[in-house]
């Protein structure tokens, strides 16, 4: 039952993670925003972890028939979801903290996570729920700036994949348990939630390179007009 | 505190302006886009002139005043900068 929805989960998470990445690079490569090229790193990232233990997965079910993970595939498949969920985070720090820095703006800082593998992935899980929460609580009070029904969605999800991270990391504690299935529905509601507002959108007329590259507005100077 | 605004979506006022104000096919007198884009003379000079030149605007010489009216690449562009803003405001960032 956990490998059936353990497998649904990394298919819907790397799924929905290249539809909004690929979403995100189409509109940086039409509007040049730094902001969207944040969020191409992140759900390119969040696609290829979840990607990662999928196919971790499938090789045990298709070769190995062991019926678990190879444990270092799962740590990197989980550290490399973590480096998305730092981005969309790093989005929400730039905004509040850092508003006028370029040089924090442009690229960002990538964490380094160097331990060996059951460590590593308690570490991973904590890195993730911190930055999950941090995510769902800016989206949040956007949402309660705005009132705009999409950010509900997407900080709803991001606090529901932040929930079921904290019951995977508990569910270490006790592994024969129920807990572990229940963090896999909570992280596909989750992940599903996130992209109830993106389903929405119009996608009929996004084409890359519809825009000569000088019609880029690359020079993100700010202004000022007391808006 | 006041909110600043990117680059991005000043352009992205320009145009709207631009749009709204283009509803014969005479155009808009910069005075009128410096007013509904909420813009500084000196500014808006410039980024007109841009936008003319990337074809995102067209500029109409009148007798009286240079007009300027919103272009079908202008119109896709706007088109595509709204959509792209919706997915970013769904984020609680801003494009």
């Amino acid at each position: 039952m956990e490998f059936l929805l353990e497998n649904i989960l990394n298919l819907v998470g790397f799924i929905i993670g290249i539809i909004i990445g690929v979403f995100s690079y189409v509109g940086y490569r039409n509007t040049g925003s730094p902001v969207l090229f944040r969020l191409t790193i992140a759900f390119i990232a969040i696609g290829i972890g979840f990607g990662v233990i999928w196919a971790g997965y499938l090789i045990d079910d298709v070769f190995l028939q062991e019926g678990k993970i190879n444990r270092g595939l799962q740590a990197l498949g989980l550290g490399i979801q973590t480096i998305g969920y730092f981005f969309i985070a790093f989005s929400h720090t730039i905004k509040s903290f850092f508003p006028k820095s370029r040089y924090f703006r442009s690229v960002g800082i990538l964490p380094l996570f160097v331990l060996s593998t059951m460590n590593i992935e308690h570490i991973i899980r904590s890195f993730s729920f911190i930055l999950l929460v941090y995510g769902a609580i800016e989206t949040l009070v956007s949402f309660l700036e705005g009132k705009q029904k999409g950010a509900l969605a997407v900080g709803t999800g991001l606090a529901l994949l932040a929930f079921g991270e904290f019951i995977a990391w508990y569910s270490l504690v006790f592994p024969e348990s129920v807990l572990y299935s229940i963090s896999i529905l909570l992280k596909i509601s989750g992940l599903i939630s996130l992209f109830l507002p993106i389903s929405r959108l119009p996608l009929r007329k996004i084409k890359m390179d519809d825009l000569d590259d000088d019609k880029k507005f690359d020079d993100f100077e700010d202004d000022k007009f007391g808006r | 505190m006041g909110v600043y605004r990117k680059q991005i979506e000043i352009v992205g006022d320009i145009l709207y302006a631009a749009e709204e104000l283009t509803i014969d096919q005479n155009g808009a007198t910069i005075t009128k886009l410096i007013q509904k884009a909420n813009i500084s003379h000196s500014r808006i000079s410039k980024i007109l002139t841009n936008l003319v030149s990337q074809g995102l605007l067209e500029q109409i010489d009148s007798k009286r005043a240079c007009k300027y009216r919103i272009s079908m690449s202008g119109k896709d562009f706007l088109r595509e900068y709204k959509t792209f803003s919706e997915f970013t405001d769904n984020f609680g960032l801003t494009i």
